[in-house]
């Protein structure tokens, strides 16, 4: 059962990655190899203030959301003047250095040791302890930011996200300010990324930089491309399926030396097959084009 | 200091190999080589297991690890890239494709060698002392290769027909076809060199400091970013950026210490394209090119 609970936890946390990473992938349609930076930022920032400071969950983990969304606000900047192909390059630039960063910079992140002993969230009295009651915390918050990014994409502004993914020049003649939506689009994302962030550092209890590596930002977005970018339903899936994917595989007696392996050939080969005959992803909207 | 420099310098012309070949595939198929970094891994781990595991003479080994290197760039292209571009695809979607196709190998290559560095040359070697620097039997001959290969390479550009090609599908693809040049040829045969280019760098380094399993992926950013730093569309210069890639990583890491490697990499690419997106020496593209 708890087990039911622990996949309940990780499709939780990665929907909300995945729904982040969409903002600015399949809305903003520039593909950002860094989430899983903003991710580790979040979750970084959360531990280390509530281990080390002694701040309560809430207080922590409003620090980590607003820190990690300053960094994304001041990446922006640089971040938007590269499209395409420039842009996944640099953001993976971003990804690499926030990697090192936290293995490296021992006195602040504990590099390779990681950080242990992350208390559970608290409010008041409330301590969220038992799986069961971990599992619909983060499925509460999977669903209010759902539903928050799925609002914020059926305004005005997701409408002219798209217009100004689908044809720069007719936005910029609209009177449109391309760069300020890209920057917003890219802001948003990373910021949303700090709360999946948060949840997994208390969930885990610790954290080490291994988990917020390239390959875990590779994750993220095969996630959105699987899945499907450019609509709420294609991430939502993704996120289902790739979460479940590997907890399929152990059933079916794959030694757990190659388990690893295994699981990151079947997700290259759906990658390359998909963006062959469905760009979009399974029920996505966008097909990069 | 000079040692420094000259450390540098061997490890900025094995990055210069490698960034030609990205350079050349990147120039005249269009697609960011994220498998170029596969190859890169695959090459080493071939001579590898040709040389180490099977105990084959090493010339042997070193052709077969080659070709199996050059054949595989092939075939990526050929089942990849080629339908892709068929469907007139765009770069993220090839650059995409490219990533899953580098995830899928270099998982292969793990699976089936372990994710360990791997030591192809043991013993130590004795140095050469040339004036006040000392350097190995290997890091001679990264220098030499490098040059050797960089001129045959600038001048099958310049006076083969099928550099002629290259430059001419690099320079105008529509207009290229339309004279008649075999457009499909030439990619596959940009390739093939892209991915000799790739195999010769990669075992270069290999024999002076092992493999490591996921050195694809710094591989793969060093030469984009020499690429970028020179400006993309050109052939020759990117050698120019991979040795000053790796004159520059070397520096940093005398002064701080060697976690800081990649990072120096990273910020180059970052100040270089924030300064001038199209290059040192680029031309800025339009708008609608974008």
């Amino acid at each position: 059962m708890n087990y039911l609970f622990h996949i309940i936890v990780l499709i939780g946390l990665y929907v909300m990655l995945s729904q982040s990473l969409n903002i600015v992938m399949g809305y903003g349609g520039l593909v950002s190899v860094c989430q899983a930076a903003f991710y580790g930022l979040g979750a970084y920032t959360c531990a280390l203030l509530m281990v080390f400071a002694g701040w309560s969950f809430l207080t922590a983990s409003a620090a980590a959301i607003a820190v990690t969304g300053a960094v994304a606000f001041f990446l922006s900047f640089p971040a938007v003047r590269f499209r395409d192909d420039f842009f996944m390059l640099a953001t993976l630039g971003f990804q690499m250095i926030v990697f090192t960063v936290l293995y490296n910079w021992v006195d602040l992140t504990r590099g390779a040791y990681g950080v242990a002993g992350i208390p559970r969230p608290s409010a008041g009295d409330v301590t969220v302890e038992a799986p069961w009651a971990y599992a619909l915390l983060v499925a509460c918050v999977a669903c209010v930011l759902v539903f928050t990014v799925h609002r914020i994409l059926s305004s005005a502004y997701g409408r002219t996200l798209r217009a100004v993914r689908d044809d720069q020049l007719a936005a910029q003649s609209l009177g449109k300010n391309v760069d300020r939506f890209r920057r917003s689009a890219f802001t948003i994302a990373g910021t949303l990324a700090a709360i999946p962030g948060v949840l997994f550092a208390c969930y885990a209890t610790y954290i080490d930089p291994t988990s917020f590596t390239i390959e875990e930002s590779v994750f993220i977005l095969s996630i959105v491309i699987i899945g499907g970018a450019g609509n709420i339903r294609g991430p939502l899936l993704g996120a289902v399926l790739m979460v479940l994917l590997p907890e399929g595989l152990r059933f079916v007696q794959i030694p757990d030396s190659v388990a690893a392996n295994v699981r990151q050939i079947i997700y290259g080969l759906l990658i390359v097959v998909l963006m062959n005959i469905r760009p979009q992803g399974i029920a996505g909207k966008y097909a990069f084009d | 200091m000079l040692q420094i420099l000259v450390f540098g310098a061997c490890k900025g012309s094995v990055y210069a190999l490698v960034a030609l070949g990205f350079g050349l595939i990147f120039t005249t198929t269009r697609v960011f080589h994220f498998a170029h970094g596969a190859i890169y891994v695959l090459a080493s781990f071939m001579l590898y297991l040709f040389a180490r595991q099977l105990q084959w003479p090493f010339t042997a080994a070193l052709v077969l690890a080659v070709s199996i290197a050059v054949l595989v760039g092939m075939i990526i292209e050929l089942v990849v890239y080629r339908p892709l571009k068929r469907k007139g695809a765009s770069g993220v979607v090839m650059m995409i494709s490219s990533l899953g196709v580098y995830i899928v190998i270099v998982n292969l290559l793990t699976m089936c060698f372990g994710n360990e560095t791997k030591i192809l040359h043991e013993g130590a070697e004795r140095g050469i002392a040339i004036g006040p620097i000392t350097l190995t039997h290997i890091q001679v001959w990264q220098c030499l290769a490098a040059v050797g290969l960089t001129t045959l390479y600038a001048l099958f550009l310049r006076f083969t027909a099928l550099g002629r090609t290259c430059r001419a599908v690099a320079d105008n693809l529509t207009l290229a076809s339309v004279l008649g040049v075999r457009v499909d040829a030439t990619r596959l045969t940009a390739c093939a060199i892209g991915a000799f280019l790739a195999a010769a760098g990669s075992i270069l380094l290999a024999l002076d400091v092992g493999i490591d399993p996921q050195g694809g992926f710094g591989a793969f950013m060093v030469s984009a970013v020499a690429c970028i730093l020179v400006g993309l569309n050109r052939f020759v210069a990117p050698a120019l950026g991979g040795l000053l890639l790796g004159l520059l990583q070397s520096v940093a890491v005398w002064w701080t210490s060697a976690q800081w490697e990649t990072v120096v990499v990273f910020i180059v690419l970052i100040l270089a394209l924030w300064v001038r997106p199209s290059g040192l020496w680029g031309v800025v593209s339009r708008v609608e090119e974008q």
